[in-house]
């Protein structure tokens, strides 16, 4: 493969401090895996700058995964930043990988993560300035297979003509498994028709380019916008899950970066899936069932995690990390276990409802920065009409224990522009944060009640694929901005702040979220116009969007705000999350009678369609209390 | 508290020549605990590594002489030190050496306020020409630094550079009031001369060494 070090050293040093950060560029950090014998090379990719997607968890499974193949290597490669891209391509060099400073295009396939709705126009920069053709259609035999995975996956449709396969679920089988037969086939001369033929067949596996789109009256009729070109391919694509994570190490060779990164320390993940079903929330139908590591797993895995990093703060993640029905033992055996040596423990996201005294004290470390706690709705009305079953006491109980326990700051995390929210919601929010702010103060020895600070982040409710809520419209800008207007000015304290997300930003993921394949030509309009970095605020405009629907003759405000029936067929109803459609359909209405449904790994079944049969595809390593 | 403190002096090499300072501090901690030395920690409510650095090289400027100091609880001897840190250490980072301090000895961002660097030109050396003053940005606000105030020798000319290239070699002194960097006084000198398409290969920090006991 072609070393493009030398070009790119020669750039950086010329561009002198015109380059911002160039330690992005360098790679060699200690915990790379080289195999520069493997014959056959992959590319995994984060649609964003290194200090952004450095740590994301599926570039370092998927790339683990792949290395561990015989005869495969895998690289990863990151989005230059702004200043590099445009002066990379001034003097043509193509986008690189960072192990082997290789270009992209020389890959026998490439792995592009999706991680959230802003990425689109990343995407198409990286494939740019790659010099892959952005279509699927214009791809021959030249190019490596282009590939896609994560959240977004699961309404593919807006990303539907730029990619050659998209993975649902998880992929540490699917993808090695992809991977193999693509080299076998290439091996035996097939053609590239015929290796993307082939798999659409593998389970989880999704061929746009082998999806036709149907017209409006048939999609409606069928159930489906699109379908299949060939018998032997599936109408719906079932997302996979990885049976053998549970019994799986927790321990991953893990990269350790040079330069600042967010989510810079060690991750481990505990636990996947989460069942609470707040209705949403789109992480909790795509990655049940539940299944736990063990205690003696993970305290083993941070261990030798640390022991070969050398970091200083370990992070025990997965969705809800104070659900795991061991995480006391955990957390005291590892306390234990790090005892004076200046080392972190930390929990990315803990429920309100299970973070009690205990649990305050586990979790200190010794660095007590600020606890996240997630709200969501400012009334326990509308928190039962999203099943986010977390009372106030819960709050009350959680901030009596952590403030007493010697945390100063809390940031409670609520969403505006649910399902049946009314301005009592809003005015809710204001009174919880605030009252919640009393008792913090109250907690705290009196000479130190001026260090209690509160704060309340709000985001706007964005409908998503498979959810009980993915019939439903988001609110437009000027509510939403209205409905912040209004928390602005309820909330009196001074010391309790408001932080909220931009509308219009809001607006273009809502339009990404529900959008059908039409979409995808907004995204291509909006990229020739300039969008890039999206979610960047720096980069963001809403005005190059605007002009990217009116070219396409598709509306933003009709696709993110419409208010569709649930008889409704949706844009990705070909594509599952496992769950079933009269699953979401009950917890839909569910909602509006503001009736509540139990976690399933703690209470009864909710018949949500995932297990084979009710409550088999949960591992638990011990009974789990509410 | 009986701290051991050890002394490593290593290289800034290859590509790691452009890490930030921060970004070096944060590796080589790093390195420490990957080389499972006993080290000290902070007494207080958010403990953290008893380590310190020397003065800090700009990004792009590399080296054959940085130090690091870290305190250990306990008495390992340096040459085993060494090796365990070694074994931890990305090659472009590598620790050559290491020592015991004596009580009172100077701390490392302190102790050399005297660095030599040696430049790699793409133009003969005696071509450029240091300018009578430089204007450099801090904190928002212009200060205007004089070169000859810093700049305690410099030689031009092929000394120590291989195969003919062109080698500058100059001492620069850290003042309390503030330090002319390296680069910013190379990118100065190329300006001043107006040569056209002059450009620096490289910069690496030779020695650093204590104020001399007479002028």
């Amino acid at each position: 493969m072609t070393d493009l070090w030398p070009r790119i050293e020669g750039l950086i040093r010329e561009a002198g401090r015109g380059i911002e950060r160039p330690a992005r560029y360098i790679n060699h950090e200690w915990g790379c895996t080289y195999k520069p014998e493997a014959a056959y090379r992959f590319c995994m990719t984060y649609p964003d700058t290194y200090e952004l997607g450095q740590a994301n968890q599926a570039v370092r499974i998927l790339c683990n995964c792949v290395n561990a193949v015989e005869g495969m290597a895998a690289e990863r490669a990151f989005l230059p930043a702004a200043d590099m891209c445009d002066l990379m391509r001034e003097c043509g060099i193509p986008a690189f990988s960072l192990e082997s400073c290789a270009p992209v295009a020389e890959f026998d396939a490439v792995g592009i993560t999706l991680p959230h709705e802003l990425a689109a126009t990343n995407v198409l920069e990286f494939l740019d300035l790659a010099g892959i053709p952005l279509h699927s259609s214009e791809r021959d035999d030249a190019h490596p297979l282009i590939m896609a995975g994560g959240p977004c996956a699961f309404n593919a449709e807006p990303y539907a003509p730029f990619f050659d396969v998209i993975m649902l679920g998880e992929g540490e089988e699917a993808l090695p498994e992809l991977l193999q037969l693509h080299r076998s086939m290439k091996a035996a001369g097939a053609s590239r028709a015929d290796i993307l033929h082939e798999m659409a067949k593998v389970p989880g596996t999704y061929v746009p380019s082998l999806y036709e789109e149907v017209s409006e009256e048939e999609a409606q009729r069928t159930g489906f916008w699109v379908r299949p070109v060939f018998d032997d391919i599936p109408q719906t694509i079932e997302k996979r899950i990885w049976e053998g994570f549970a019994e799986s190490d927790a321990y991953e060779p893990t990269i350790v970066p040079f330069t600042e990164v967010v989510h810079d320390r060690l991750n481990v993940e505990i636990l996947r899936g989460c069942t609470r079903g707040c209705r949403f929330c789109q992480a909790g139908m795509m990655y049940r069932p539940v299944r736990e590591r063990s205690a003696d797993n993970i305290v083993s895995a941070v261990c030798r995690g640390l022991a070969e990093t050398g970091y200083d703060e370990v992070s025990l993640m997965s969705l809800s990390s104070t659900d795991h029905s061991q995480i006391e033992e955990i957390l005291r055996r590892l306390n234990h276990a790090l005892d004076g040596r200046g080392i972190s423990v930390s929990i990315p996201s803990q429920r309100l409802d299970s973070f009690g005294v205990e649990m305050a004290e586990l979790v200190a470390g010794g660095k007590r920065g600020g606890l996240t706690f997630a709200p969501e709705a400012g009334t326990q009305r509308l928190r039962d009409v999203i099943n986010k079953n977390v009372t106030e006491d819960d709050l009350f109980g959680a901030i009596d224990a952590a403030f007493s326990a010697g945390w100063r700051r809390c940031k409670l995390y609520f969403m505006i522009g649910l399902p049946t929210e009314t301005d009592d919601d809003i005015k809710g929010i204001a009174s919880l944060a605030q009252r919640a702010y009393d008792r913090a103060k109250r907690a705290v020895p009196e000479n130190q009640r001026g260090n209690v600070r509160m704060s309340v982040s709000c985001a706007l409710f964005v409908p998503k694929a498979a959810t009980p809520f993915q019939w439903d419209g988001q609110i437009a800008p000027e509510e939403a901005q209205r409905r912040i207007d209004l928390l602005r000015r309820s909330v009196k304290y001074k010391a309790v702040d408001v932080h909220w997300h931009e509308p219009d930003v809001s607006l273009v993921e809502a339009m990404m979220s529900r959008g059908g394949r039409a979409v995808a030509r907004v995204v291509e309009e909006a990229w020739r116009g300039g969008a890039r970095f999206d979610a960047w605020t720096e980069f963001f405009s809403l005005e190059t969007w605007r002009r990217a629907c009116e070219e396409c003759g598709v509306s933003m405000e009709g696709v993110a705000q419409t208010q569709w029936d649930t008889s409704y067929a949706v844009p990705w109803a070909h594509l599952s999350a496992g769950v079933t459609r009269k699953f979401l359909e009950r917890e839909r209405k569910l909602a509006f009678k503001e009736k509540t449904t139990p976690d399933c790994t703690m209470g009864a079944c909710s018949v949500c369609g995932i297990c084979p049969t009710p409550y088999s595809g949960i591992q638990t390593q011990e009974v789990r209390h509410g | 508290m009986a701290d051991f403190r050890l002394r490593v002096t290593f290289n800034k090499s290859g590509r790691l020549g452009m890490l930030s300072h921060l970004e070096l501090a944060r590796a080589l901690e790093r390195a420490v605990r990957r080389a499972d030395l006993p080290y000290a920690v902070t007494q207080g409510f958010s403990p953290h590594m008893k380590i310190a650095f020397g003065a800090a090289l700009p990004v792009g400027v590399e080296s054959i002489c940085e130090i690091f100091d870290v305190s250990l609880t306990e008495y390992v001897p340096a040459q085993e030190a060494l090796e365990r840190l070694q074994r931890a250490s990305a090659p472009d980072l590598m620790p050559r050496a290491a020592r015991y301090l004596q009580t009172g000895e100077a701390a490392a961002s302190v102790a050399f306020p005297i660095s030599r660097y040696e430049v790699r030109l793409s133009v003969p050396a005696n071509a450029l020409r240091v300018p009578e003053q430089i204007v450099v940005v801090r904190k928002k606000k212009e200060k205007v630094l004089h070169p000859a105030e810093f700049i305690r020798s410099m030689r031009f000319g092929a000394e120590d550079g291989q195969g003919g290239e062109c080698v500058l070699a100059f001492e620069l002194e850290a003042k309390k009031t503030g330090s002319l960097r390296p680069d910013v006084l190379l990118d100065a000198m190329v300006k001043e001369s107006g040569v056209q398409d002059a450009r620096v290969l490289s910069i690496v920090r030779t020695e650093q060494r204590p104020l001399s006991a007479t002028v």
